[in-house]
């Protein structure tokens, strides 16, 4: 897979999405960067007290490296149309994230394209 | 036990209402048992239902919603009015959570997030009204506060400790709900902290909040909280809440269900748990975190 990780430079982006900031400190987060992943949902977990969209990325070495990426409450996304069947399993998938300082796998989530263009969260083409 | 009797007085006007509840104040400081007045009998109670979210973000005083030490700067900030010694203690917590390295309680849930940072939450509200009580339901947590309007007073000292959300007393000034809280735990204890940027106030903490729906249909809640030991002047806070969609549903905040983010007491880290089960992340380097 080529490109499967490229980063991105949007100011409009570079926020911690609505509400992932609720419930702990967010200083993991790399807030002025934003990175563009390209993988496969592997689970999207609808929990309390934030729900984590687990993506496969393949990286340049060819090895698949989970990611984990952190959004707001299922409540509060519930509320906004989000279900726990947004994200199928196995589906192909490209997210943005603000990623975490110490080059850790994961970040906060702020949005996603799907293959047929619908794109769900804060994205900006 | 004395009592300071001025709940049975004949109340003709909101104006006199106040001068009522400022009797009780000068009463509770005298160590008296107080009460203030319920609503006037058959009065209709004002339509607090549906749910309501807060307007802006979860700290207090926007200036420190940044860090990266802005916050500290003298200047910068208007409020809160501490004296130097809270204020020194307040910068401290800044640089900890600069470094994500503050010990926030509210991370480790089931501990709640207590009087005032209820009215500072993320999600949703319920504001309960009721003949006798008034409840505050934040779906985050979840926290309640309960607000007696019953025309009880604060209990004499030596029958209270401090709690959370301390003990709450209100009146109705017309729509208004009047709320005098006392006996909240001190932050500085590791039990609280007054919001996510390490805001402290003492035990000597006491507030009197005034609850609303404002001209513009947002439930306003101003909080005006006296502090001895901790603030040089009173410090008023006041926070919006937006009144959601009709049908809008709350929904149940299992906050251990899956904390990815727990913190280390002892350090003051919110770490970062991997699918697995593990630590993912690394201590941030260099500070009081990777030293103890």
């Amino acid at each position: 897979m080529a490109s499967a990780m490229r980063k991105l430079m949007f100011a409009g982006l570079a926020v911690l999405s609505a509400s992932a900031s609720g419930h702990h400190s967010d200083a993991m987060f790399e807030h002025g960067s934003v990175l563009e992943l390209t993988g496969k949902v592997k689970e999207f977990q609808f929990t309390n007290p934030h729900t984590w969209l687990q993506v496969d990325v393949i990286g340049e070495d060819g090895k698949v490296v989970e990611w984990s990426l952190e959004w707001g409450s299922p409540n509060q996304l519930g509320r906004q149309g989000i279900r726990p069947s947004t994200f199928p399993p196995g589906t192909a998938v490209t997210v943005r994230t603000n990623p975490m300082k110490d080059g850790t796998a994961a970040g906060a989530f702020l949005g996603a394209r799907f293959a047929d263009g619908k794109t769900v969260g804060n994205w900006q083409e | 036990m004395r009592r300071t009797e001025v709940s049975h007085l004949s109340i003709a006007s909101a104006s006199s209402r106040a001068g009522r509840l400022a009797a009780c104040l000068i009463a509770l400081a005298a160590g008296l048992l107080c009460s203030v007045e319920s609503r006037a009998q058959g009065a209709a109670l004002p339509d607090w239902s549906g749910v309501w979210s807060m307007v802006g973000g979860t700290v207090f005083d926007r200036e420190t919603q940044t860090g990266e030490g802005r916050s500290t700067t003298p200047g910068v900030r208007e409020h809160p009015p501490y004296t130097p010694e809270y204020e020194a203690k307040y910068a401290a917590n800044l640089v900890l959570r600069d470094q994500g390295i503050l010990p926030d309680p509210n991370s480790l849930c089931g501990i709640p997030t207590g009087f005032p940072r209820i009215f500072n939450l993320p999600d949703v509200y319920e504001f309960a009204v009721t003949p006798k009580q008034v409840w505050i339901i934040a779906e985050n947590g979840p926290n309640v506060m309960r607000i007696y309007t019953d025309g009880r007073g604060h209990p004499p000292e030596e029958d209270r400790w401090p709690t959370h959300t301390g003990d709450s007393v209100g009146y109705w000034e017309g729509d208004t709900l009047v709320i005098d809280t006392v006996s909240l735990h001190s932050s500085e204890q590791g039990r609280t902290f007054v919001d996510r940027t390490g805001l402290i106030l003492s035990e000597a903490a006491h507030a009197i909040t005034r609850m609303r729906v404002a001209a513009n249909g947002n439930m306003e809640v101003q909080m005006t909280i006296d502090d001895a030991k901790a603030l040089k002047a009173p410090w008023v806070v006041t926070k919006q809440f937006a009144r959601q969609a009709e049908g809008t549903r709350v929904y149940d905040y299992a906050c251990n269900e899956n904390n990815r983010n727990p913190i280390d007491p002892s350090t003051g880290w919110t770490f970062t748990i991997g699918p697995d089960g593990k630590i993912i992340d690394q201590k941030p380097a260099g500070d009081a975190a990777s030293e103890q």
